[in-house]
């Protein structure tokens, strides 16, 4: 059976609710262990609050934010996918089936970017990005709502041959840039290489990578490490009030490219929104985040 | 479901009446954690932040009196009821400093005794809220939850021609907090303190990399 326009409509709307409530995992235990170790005070009350309002959200099926973000969603076709109907569609269909039916409801974020109006739909809305995965027989979609706070602090510079030491730096005043203002402690993600679009997508999927991984390419595995020592040493913490938590990751992708090599970095707000399900062709959406 | 940690209680925290009077507004001091309770006026709508401004300048009427008020960075789903009246289903914080060559003369006007939000105000919103002798409160960004729970009354709701979280609305809330006094009434600002601790830190901060791609090789 051929994963279906209703099928996938369904799972466009059934991913953005789940990550408007859940935190995930690796983030909460990342948060907890961030709580232990915090040697400022108001900064370890400050992560004990985002817990709670983290498990309160959670268990009362709350929203946890009420930016919900600007729909995104990355889609990993398999190769052995047989599919039917009108996918992208469904996905349209599906944000709006969502904001239609949805409890609570959902602010009105979507940003006519030529007139500043805000409504639940828009051009291009939700942002799709599309990939292939040789030989799986499912859909491979991660929904990840962009909310404004974090949003805005993205940034890419084209660099030429640039050393490890002008990418560190790079980052280091993107971070100083966004200071206390992305809802601290954030989940970093850098893109090296590639062109310039490449190179954003890069730092947005390394924002989907859960902490405690580091990338194989020992270089990067290394800047990684000392990345995230680099930024907590800024002292911005936990809601930009002061602490030793202003990051809880930072991850790196990188690709090859020209001699030009754009360097991008994202950031994620604490929640570090993110859910993730396999859609399989018996209509099955394996949640895996 | 497992007990709240700790850190997230209300216990052993001074609460303040708001709005806010004088005095409360001069004893506190950046850093300090403290809970609100009384009637707070939000919004997180840049039109409105003008629309405000307008109204100071006497171009547009007032629709609720500002006088000494409590002024926070927070937007808002207010949903019209069956009765012709409104609800407040959830609010939490935006980052202020979108705001921030707004505030000054608004701090100044209306005598704001407290503004919020999160993310902090620049310096000239500092010095504004030093003249006027207000306080910035940070609330937790992500905290909708536990900042929705303390709303005890929706006493009006304006310019609901505005997205909701654009409308101007007062309310009563009971509990609401913890909240981290991020710029006191002195002038004193943690934001700008953390800025320029980072600033001052990054050459050591860069040798420490630098020190670490050696230490790789």
């Amino acid at each position: 059976m051929p994963i279906t326009y209703e099928r996938m409509k369904e799972a466009t709307a059934r991913l953005y609710e789940w990550s408007l409530r859940k935190v995930p995992d690796d983030t909460l235990e990342a948060l907890r262990r961030a709580r232990a170790a915090e040697s400022n005070p108001v900064a370890q009350r400050t992560l004990g609050i985002l817990l709670r309002s983290a498990e309160m959200a959670e268990t009362q099926d709350r929203l946890v934010c009420s930016d919900s973000g600007v729909p995104t969603y990355s889609i990993g076709i398999g190769t052995a996918a047989r599919l039917e109907g009108d996918i992208r569609r469904a996905i349209t269909d599906g944000f709006q089936e969502l904001v239609a039916t949805t409890t609570p409801p959902l602010l009105k974020h979507v940003t006519n970017p030529l007139t500043n109006e805000r409504s639940h739909s828009g051009k291009d809305m939700p942002l799709v990005t599309w990939d292939v995965i040789d030989g799986a027989a499912y859909l491979d979609i991660t929904c990840q709502p962009k909310a404004l706070g974090s949003g805005r602090w993205a940034a890419l510079e084209i660099f030429t041959f640039p050393t490890l030491e002008q990418i560190e730096a790079y980052v280091m005043d993107c971070v100083l840039k966004a200071g206390s203002q992305h809802c601290p402690p954030v989940h970093i993600g850098v893109g090296i290489g590639g062109t310039f679009e490449h190179c954003a997508r890069l730092a947005a999927k390394a924002t989907l990578r859960p902490y405690g991984t580091r990338n194989p390419e020992p270089v990067l595995a290394a800047m990684e490490e000392r990345l995230l020592k680099a930024v907590n040493a800024t002292g911005f913490g936990p809601m930009g009030t002061g602490g030793d938590t202003t990051a809880l990751g930072v991850h790196i992708e990188y690709a090859a490219g020209h001699g030009f090599t754009p360097v991008a970095v994202a950031f994620n707000c604490w929640i570090n929104r993110r859910t993730r399900a396999r859609l399989h062709e018996d209509g099955t959406l394996e949640r895996i985040e | 479901m497992t007990a709240p940690p700790p850190e997230a209680s209300l216990d052993g925290l001074r609460r303040l009446r708001l709005p806010l009077s004088r005095e409360d507004a001069l004893s506190l001091r950046a850093g300090d954690m403290v809970v609100l309770d009384g009637e707070i006026v939000i919004t997180a709508g840049l039109p409105t932040h003008q629309r405000l401004l307008e109204a100071s300048r006497g171009e547009r009427p007032l629709p609720l009196d500002l006088e000494g008020a409590a002024l926070f960075h927070l937007g808002s789903y207010s949903r019209e009821t069956a009765e012709g009246g409104f609800e407040l289903l959830y609010m939490n914080p935006t980052t202020s400093t979108r705001f921030n060559a707004l505030m000054p003369p608004l701090i100044r006007h209306f005598g704001l005794r407290a503004v919020g939000g999160k993310g902090g105000l620049d310096a000239a919103c500092a010095e504004a809220m030093r003249e006027a002798g207000c306080v910035y409160f940070a609330f937790v960004g992500g905290g909708a939850p536990l900042l929705s729970d303390a709303i005890r009354e929706l006493v009006s709701v304006h310019w609901n021609d505005l997205v909701s979280h654009y409308r101007l609305v007062k309310l009563k809330v009971e509990g609401l907090g913890p909240v981290t006094v991020g710029i006191d009434a002195r002038g004193n600002s943690l934001y700008a303190d953390l800025a320029g601790a980072a600033r001052a830190r990054l050459p050591a901060i860069l040798a420490g990399l630098a020190a670490a791609r050696e230490a790789a090789k």
